[in-house]
């Protein structure tokens, strides 16, 4: 039967009614016939569209973005209808932005020319989408007044700035006639430093245009003159400040919260007649259901509290593209065809996809539960799929390493086929979606270099992006990934067998399509699982920032957010400061570790967000930061402030509270509110909201010191920050000598307690007690103690007891973890041990891991030595899983562009010469593992592909394992236990080092020459025939023979297993397993048991068995 | 049996004083013509080369015409039979297909060896049947998932069934009949002028470390080879003219699995766990061998290859026995025809499988499904170990059996079952020696079958057998 038919209902493209309804009558009588008839409408429409692109794209029509005929699953529900006057409208808004057009009669604000308004995206309860225009918000910024300044002279000082920006301005392509709009006196202050509480006068320069700021801050501050006033240079303030950022301090609008238009205050905008031409200014201009314009005062932003919590019905789409690619070749989206997209769509709270479609290009055979749209022509398969989107309009669009490759890809696809309708994937109906490239720097993540698209009103949600963000794992492929969170295997499909899967028939092709789909499956439930979108919804709300912002910016502008918000209220402004590179202060030191093994109870002490509750405690802000000379200056009493570890001074809180202890005390009190809800709240999506909500405010207070350490940041102030880790290491030290104090035999307690480590923010306590239960009292009573000496907030806190403990250095120790309950451990914490390092072969942390729980949970130090031993003796002969052995680096330039050779680059290339289709290319990992070479061979040329060491017998450089891998992590955590010298001796030498198997390669060298002769089983004589054993051996036959057949049972245990795993994981009985994934653990262990096995199959034959 | 052959012989029982002078009558071994049928459980060369898609592939390929033709039997000639892809939804039709049961709680080597995560080892269960389960059909193409009138618990993956009724709008597929493939066209049984008897027995688990069945195993030696009871035993015993050893001859305690997993350096200098038990064992057959045939089938815990079809033990293990020609060394799974009776079974393996991953408890129960199913071992190769044929499944069966058993079950049992085309098979459950001190006797002429129990010291004393030594 003919798939094709079956899907008929769906098949056809973007065309007008008319043409479709003529095509639907053939379609089932012959499909080539329509073939020829589709492509004849394409043709034409072409033509069509071409001619529209030089026209230009400024309006189209929305026919031409949608195909009318689709699945009544994917449009969203329908939109009530809405009179301004009666109904209010109530949305969560996800997205906003600004742009510049002509003012809309009935709003407020300038009128004349091009003024900027901020549009919002959103969903109301209903699921139905909002785009709101916000109108009459102008940017400003605030310069200081110069002495003697009165307002007669606003007016001059307005057209002086005004006349100097135009005769800034290299080309004026708007014809703007008026840049700045108004300057006010205002009464305000500065929030840098401490100068007596003294308001003085401000300039508030209110400016046409968000980009109209900056050349009037540079113009004022390089020094102006107007009116009486000599030159002079301008201190501007807050002039760098986002305009999105600005309207929502203004506003008091946070990331994703609710939006209310009350009723009679806002103007819907209808979906413009074509008739009708004039009524073109309040025309609908987005796909959104509704649209909205009011003025900026009348819109109210509900605080995210109470019901305003929830979150709207989001639509979620995650897809993934497959693209025949040529062999050897990534794919290029100039060359290689787009022949499958997957698409899955999910509400936000609801637990499977609703919508699931694919669309192929070819036929495909049908998928259960799937819908498939077939098409022959990949510019049909292109636009079709765009007015998908279009059609199901998704909120949040996410996928893995979309923004990188999938949206990159179709969009130079679609230029390179032209198909012109495509790249509007955005909710503003002329406005194309582009591909621009950008870096990003942060400390935390580094350099990175991205792609970005606009799609207005959608939020691109990149798994890969935020689990780069997030989390440090060995590996980020979705493979790894999802086995990581999920622990599911998913299929992986090598590129080369993707275009043989393509070019066969349509059931290959179906078993393409449901990889596919999987592909697109998968980000949605790690979504869900790491709830995702929850928790940055809840960090957008808690730090005031657009939702778009967590994933394409740093820390800081969620710090710039929360202190302009804090600001607004104290009438204070923030200077714009110009970033330079200061010394670097010591950061946080620790109490020198006394390294060794503990079997008794370790109590820990932790100060419980150390580096907020110092700010709070010291009053440490850039508003009582007092400067040199203040003190005499303002005549401040000693009583007034308090001077830091580092010697900078601040004022008290009686004279003044600092904002920054301010932002930190909502944010801490916050996270305790919402830690309390969450243990009172039942029902599970709620609880996920508020765990969301409670970690982002952690996040957030820490990265509070972090703002004012930052270099180059928008506002550095070196002296809070030393002053904070100065705070932090005197506590440290006090508090160790407080414990150790009064925690004494003298003082009647069982022992003398001794701090063994301290690190950061906590001190861990050897208090000589032997069990958990008393270590935790004492514990108890010790932080309590301790904390009634520091200032509050401040406080000490009994956290944990590890028993037993292995200390190996600063930052390396790991232990068994008790905290609520005395008799049993919670986890086995591990900190700073080879356990994720890249660089490493997964034996390392492998081995460390097993070594570390069998000295702590098994308390069997001498059976971690024993389990060591085995190990190293495994690797010794060859019986270690090639996976375990596998290094893998990103292959990210060719090899001339590498300064030094490295050995992933060089193996590239060897395998490029082998064979061109199978070799990696540039963005690819390369596996590999180190081989045995001849002495001096430089390592990098010891590298080799795993299959191939496999297919060909070749031998592991073991002893580079060894000495170069497995050596140091060891001799790390056991130097502890057995002592320096003898860790050496035991682990790396001895009997268990002596046994070794060497593999006789099948490559290479002189093996081409060499004889191959078999020797007895037994006793290794040389044997002229290919009998089992020797003469001498014959009588211990039945026992050789017995060995060795029980090791083919094993073996072939071991493959029927992992084989039928593989049918089970790729989900299919009947077809072959294809699965290349080389990140599953079982990918090289099948291999080598199907050698292995062979191998032994002919050892055992000659038996004759 | 025997001692109907006994009582008549009054007072020539043990306690009488031997005849000093006569030698005693010299009972002839019934001697029975036999013929091997298992070249199709014999792989010549053996390659690993090739996945376990074929084995499915040429299953379902080689049992569809039988299911078409069962289906049109069961849901009249014009019964719509279709192939998943074709399948239209609401539509009533009957589609034939491979089952495959996703499991929650199946043994995961993927788990085991993901040391990642730390995961505490899967505990071993009995079953891995759960709640959870999810019943699958797939053919060559497609799988769709089941539900309706099939019993989840009780079906296993691998069997290749017959299902009718129609796809609903969620994707899943309502199941209103099933039917399966049933017993295949069976040959006639010539018919015997006397009794003869098979001695069926399994699991001698020798290299045990607790020894009391050795006593029990000695007894059966002695009572095969006409050493033990009075005259009238020892014709009886003379009536047994072949021994089926199925499989497990050596104990679990001879694998030692760890072997394969510790470090070379500790393993260097041992043997395998086995030697010791395999020269007892060479022995005990030495004492049967000499006088009637005996053939001895390898089974999980015997040094052979693991995965189905196990080939025979190797000669080499028995220097004594296998001098004599009497001594066969048969592969699992076993098939033969004895005297004209066809015997087909295994050692077990494929019935305990099914019984770790379905409801069902009794052996007896699993292996007429299994026969109902026309299949050996449906479960291989996906929870049992199984070679990756290529263009044939040898586990299917062409022809139905007289005899069908399975070695190694908990108890002893037996059933006469009639197939749908008049086929009598007599079902056999051959417990485990070592733990029942149990055997039977399979007579040739009449297809009946009874348990021999050996048992030293039975705490309760087994009334149905009359053959017991222990009197």
């Amino acid at each position: 039967m003919d798939p094709k038919r079956r899907n008929g209902g769906n098949f056809l493209g973007g065309q007008s009614q008319a043409k479709r309804s003529k095509a639907a009558g053939e379609w089932d009588d012959s499909p080539s016939q329509f073939e020829e008839e589709l492509l004849q409408f394409d043709e034409a429409e072409m033509e069509s569209e071409e001619f529209e692109s030089q026209t230009g794209h400024d309006v189209i029509p929305v026919g031409d973005l949608f195909s009318a005929n689709d699945n009544p699953r994917w449009p969203r529900p329908p939109a009530p209808s809405l009179d301004p006057s009666s109904d209010t409208l109530v949305f969560q808004q996800i997205d906003l932005d600004y742009y510049l057009d002509r003012s809309v009669s009935g709003m407020p604000g300038q009128s004349q020319g091009k003024v900027p308004i901020i549009r919002m995206f959103g969903v109301t309860d209903n699921g139905n989408s909002v785009c709101c225009h916000i109108h009459g918000f102008a940017p400003y910024f605030y310069v200081t007044a110069p002495n003697g300044f009165k307002s007669d002279y606003l007016g001059e000082f307005q057209r002086e700035l005004n006349s100097a920006v135009l005769k800034d301005m290299r080309s004026n392509k708007d014809n703007i006639s008026v840049t700045v709009l108004a300057v006010d006196i205002t009464r305000k202050e500065s929030m840098y430093g401490y100068h007596g509480q003294r308001v003085s006068d401000f300039l508030r320069i209110t400016m046409a245009m968000p980009r109209l700021i900056a050349p009037a801050k540079r113009l004022l501050e390089q020094g102006f003159k107007f009116g009486p006033f000599p030159i002079q240079n301008y201190q501007s303030y807050e002039a760098n400040i986002d305009f999105e950022i600005r309207f929502m301090v203004d506003c008091d609008v946070v990331g994703c919260c609710w939006i209310e238009l009350p009723k009679g205050k806002y103007q819907l905008r209808e979906e413009k007649s074509t008739g009708n031409q004039d009524s073109q200014a309040t025309a609908k201009l987005s796909l959104c259901q509704y649209e909205v314009d009011v003025g900026w005062t009348d819109l109210i932003s509900h605080p995210a509290e109470g019901d305003w919590q929830r979150i709207a019905p989001l639509r979620v789409l995650s897809f993934d593209i497959e693209c025949a690619g040529r062999k050897g070749i990534f794919p290029e989206a100039d060359k290689d065809p787009v022949i499958q997209i997957a698409s899955m769509v999910q509400r936000q709270g609801e637990m499977e996809p609703f919508i699931r479609t694919v669309f192929t290009l070819q036929s495909c055979a049908s998928i259960v539960g799937s819908q498939i749209l077939c098409f022959t022509q990949e510019k049909k398969l292109l636009q079709s799929w765009a007015e998908f989107l279009r059609t199901v309009d998704p909120d949040v669009i996410t996928g893995y390493n979309i923004q990188n490759f999938d949206f990159p890809y179709l969009l130079n696809r679609a230029d390179t086929l032209k198909v012109n309708l495509f790249p509007y994937l955005g909710r503003i109906r002329n406005m194309k979606s582009v591909l621009r490239d950008s870096s990003f720097q942060s400390k935390q993540m580094g350099r990175r270099e991205n792609k970005t698209i606009n799609m207005e009103g959608r939020v691109q949600f990149d798994l890969l992006q935020v689990l780069l963000r997030d989390y440090k794992l060995r590996s980020y492929t979705l493979n790894a990934v999802s086995f990581h969170f999920l622990q599911e295997q998913k299929e992986d499909v090598q590129h080369s067998i993707i275009t043989d899967l393509q070019n066969g028939n349509e059931q290959t092709r179906r078993r393409l399509a449901v990889y596919c789909l999987k592909d697109a499956y998968l980000p949605l439930r790690l979504l869900q699982k790491l709830m995702c979108v929850i928790n940055y919804m809840e960090m957008a709300r808690v730090t005031g920032v657009p939702l778009t912002y967590l994933l394409s910016r740093g820390q800081q502008i969620k710090v710039v957010s929360q202190l302009l918000r804090q600001a607004m209220k104290q009438n204070l402004v923030m200077p714009v400061v110009k970033p330079e590179g200061g010394e670097d202060y010591t950061g946080a030191t620790v109490i020198e570790p006394e390294k060794g093994y503990y079997s008794v109870p370790i109590a820990t002490l932790d100060f419980s967000s150390l580096y907020p509750s110092i700010m709070m405690a010291h009053n440490l802000c850039y508003t009582t930061l007092l400067q040199k000379g203040s003190v005499e200056k303002l005549g401040l009493s000693s009583e007034d402030f308090i001077k830091t570890p580092t010697g900078d001074q601040f004022v008290k809180s009686s004279v003044r509270k600092g904002l920054l202890p301010e932002i930190l005390e909502n944010l801490l009190s916050a996270r305790k509110r919402a830690k309390g809800e969450l243990k009172k709240e039942t029902d599970p999506f709620k609880k996920q909201v508020l765990d969301g909500r409670q970690l982002a405010l952690k996040i957030s207070a820490n990265s509070v010191y972090g703002f004012t350490g930052a270099q180059v940041g928008k506002l550095p102030c070196l002296e809070i920050s030393q002053s904070v880790t100065g705070f932090g290491r005197q506590m440290i030290e006090q508090t160790k000598q407080l414990v150790e104090s009064k925690y004494t035999l003298s003082n009647g307690f069982q022992a003398d307690a001794k701090v063994i480590y301290g690190d950061t923010d906590s001190v861990m306590v050897k208090l000589g007690v032997s069990t958990v239960k008393e270590a935790m009292e004492i514990g108890r009573e010790a932080a309590e103690w301790v904390s009634s000496h520091f200032t509050p907030p401040i406080k000490l806190e009994f956290e944990k007891v590890y028993y037993p403990y292995l200390l190996i250095n600063k930052k390396r120790y790991a232990g068994l973890y008790f905290s609520s309950c005395a008799d049993t451990h919670e986890k086995m914490d591990c900190k700073g041990i080879e356990t994720v390092r890249r660089d490493n072969c997964p034996l390392v942390a492998n081995l460390i891991n097993t070594c570390l729980q069998k000295i702590l949970i098994d308390r069997d130090p001498q059976g971690a030595v024993e389990h060591a031993k085995e190990v190293i003796s495994d690797l010794l002969c060859n019986r270690i899983d090639i996976s375990q052995l596998v290094i893998t680096k990103e292959l990210t330039r060719s090899a001339q562009e590498y300064a030094g050779k490295q050995a992933h680059v060089e193996l590239a290339e060897r395998m490029r010469k082998r064979d061109a289709g199978s070799a990696p290319n540039l963005g690819d990992r390369v596996p590999y593992v180190i081989i045995k070479a001849t002495k001096g061979v430089a390592a990098y040329m010891k590298s080799e592909d795993p299959i191939y060491v496999l297919e060909n017998n070749i031998p592991i450089d073991t002893q580079y394992y060894l000495e170069q891998q497995l050596s140091k992590p060891l001799m790390r955590i056991f130097e502890p236990i057995l002592g320096e010298s003898k860790a050496e001796s035991i682990l790396l030498k001895g009997d268990h080092t002596r046994c070794k198997t060497v593999l006789t390669s099948k490559i290479g060298g002189l093996m081409a020459f060499a004889q191959k002769r078999s020797t007895c089983i037994g006793c290794k004589a040389v044997l002229k025939t290919d009998a089992a054993v020797c003469d001498f051996c014959k009588k211990k036959e039945s026992e050789l023979y017995q060995k060795e057949i029980f090791h083919l049972n094993a073996l072939e245990e071991r493959f029927s297993r992992l084989w039928t795993q593989c049918q089970r994981c790729q989900g299919s009985l009947h077809e072959d397993v294809l699965c290349t994934s080389r990140d599953c653990p079982i990918f090289y262990m099948r291999k080598k048991v199907q050698k292995d096995l062979d191998d032994q199959s002919k050892l055992v034959s000659r038996f004759g068995w | 049996m025997f001692s109907e052959v006994s009582a008549q012989k009054e007072g020539s029982s043990l306690l009488c004083r031997p005849d000093s002078e006569d030698q005693g009558p010299v009972f002839e071994r019934m001697s029975q013509a036999y013929s091997p049928w298992s070249e199709r459980y014999s792989v010549g060369e053996r390659s690993f080369s090739r996945q376990y898609a074929h084995i499915y592939a040429a299953r379902l390929m080689q049992m569809r015409p039988t299911l078409s033709e069962r289906a049109q039997k069961k849901w009249g000639p014009d019964v719509i039979i279709k192939k998943l892809c074709d399948l239209e939804p609401g539509e009533q039709c009957c589609i034939v297909g491979t089952l495959f049961k996703r499991m929650e709680l199946q043994p995961s080597i993927l788990k085991e060896i993901s040391e990642e995560h730390n995961l505490l080892p899967q505990p071993p269960r009995a079953k891995y049947i759960s709640e959870a389960d999810e019943l699958i059909l797939e053919d060559e193409l497609q799988r769709i998932k089941l539900e309706g009138k099939v019993d989840r618990n009780k079906c296993v993956t691998g069997s290749v069934i017959a299902i009718y009724g129609a796809e609903k709008n969620d994707g899943k597929f309502t199941v209103e009949d099933f039917c399966t493939a049933d017993l295949p066209l069976q040959r006639e049984r010539p018919a015997l002028s006397s009794d003869r008897f098979v001695l069926l027995a399994s699991g001698l688990g020798l290299g045990s470390s607790h020894a009391d069945s050795m006593l029990g195993l000695q007894l059966l030696v002695d009572m095969v080879t006409g050493q033990l009871g009075d005259m009238g035993e020892q014709s009886g015993a003379a009536a047994i003219s072949r021994v089926l050893l199925a499989g497990n001859l050596l104990s679990q305690n001879t694998q030692d699995k760890d072997a394969s997993t510790k470090a070379k350096y500790l393993t260097k200098k041992t043997q395998a766990g086995s030697v010791e038990a395999i020269r007892l064992l060479d022995e005990l057959l030495l004492q049967l061998v000499a006088s009637l045939p005996v053939d001895v089938m390898p089974g999980q815990y015997d040094p052979t290859n693991y995965t189905l079809p196990q080939q025979p033990l190797h000669r080499c293990m028995f220097p004594l026995s296998s001098v004599y020609p009497t001594l066969q060394l048969a592969s699992n799974p076993y098939e033969a025809s004895i005297d004209g009776v066809r015997f087909l079974g295994t050692s077990g393996q494929n019935v305990c499988d099914i019984q770790r991953y379905s409801s069902m408890d009794n052996h007896l129960e699993i292996l007429e499904e299994t026969l109902r199913l026309r299949h050996l071992a449906p479960t291989a190769p996906d929870t049992l170990g199984c070679y990756p044929f290529y263009q044939k499944d040898p586990f299917i069966l062409e022809e139905c059996p007289h005899v069908y058993f399975s070695g190694n079950a908990p108890a002893f049992g037996s059933k006469l079952i009639e197939g749908p085309d008049g086929q009598q098979v007599l079902l056999v459950t051959i417990p485990e020696f070592c733990s029942t001190q149990t055997a039977c006797l399979v007579n040739l002429r009449t297809l009946q079958c009874e348990p021999v129990c050996f048992s030293a010291f039975t705490a309760q004393e087994d009334e149905e057998s009359e053959m017991n030594v222990s009197h």
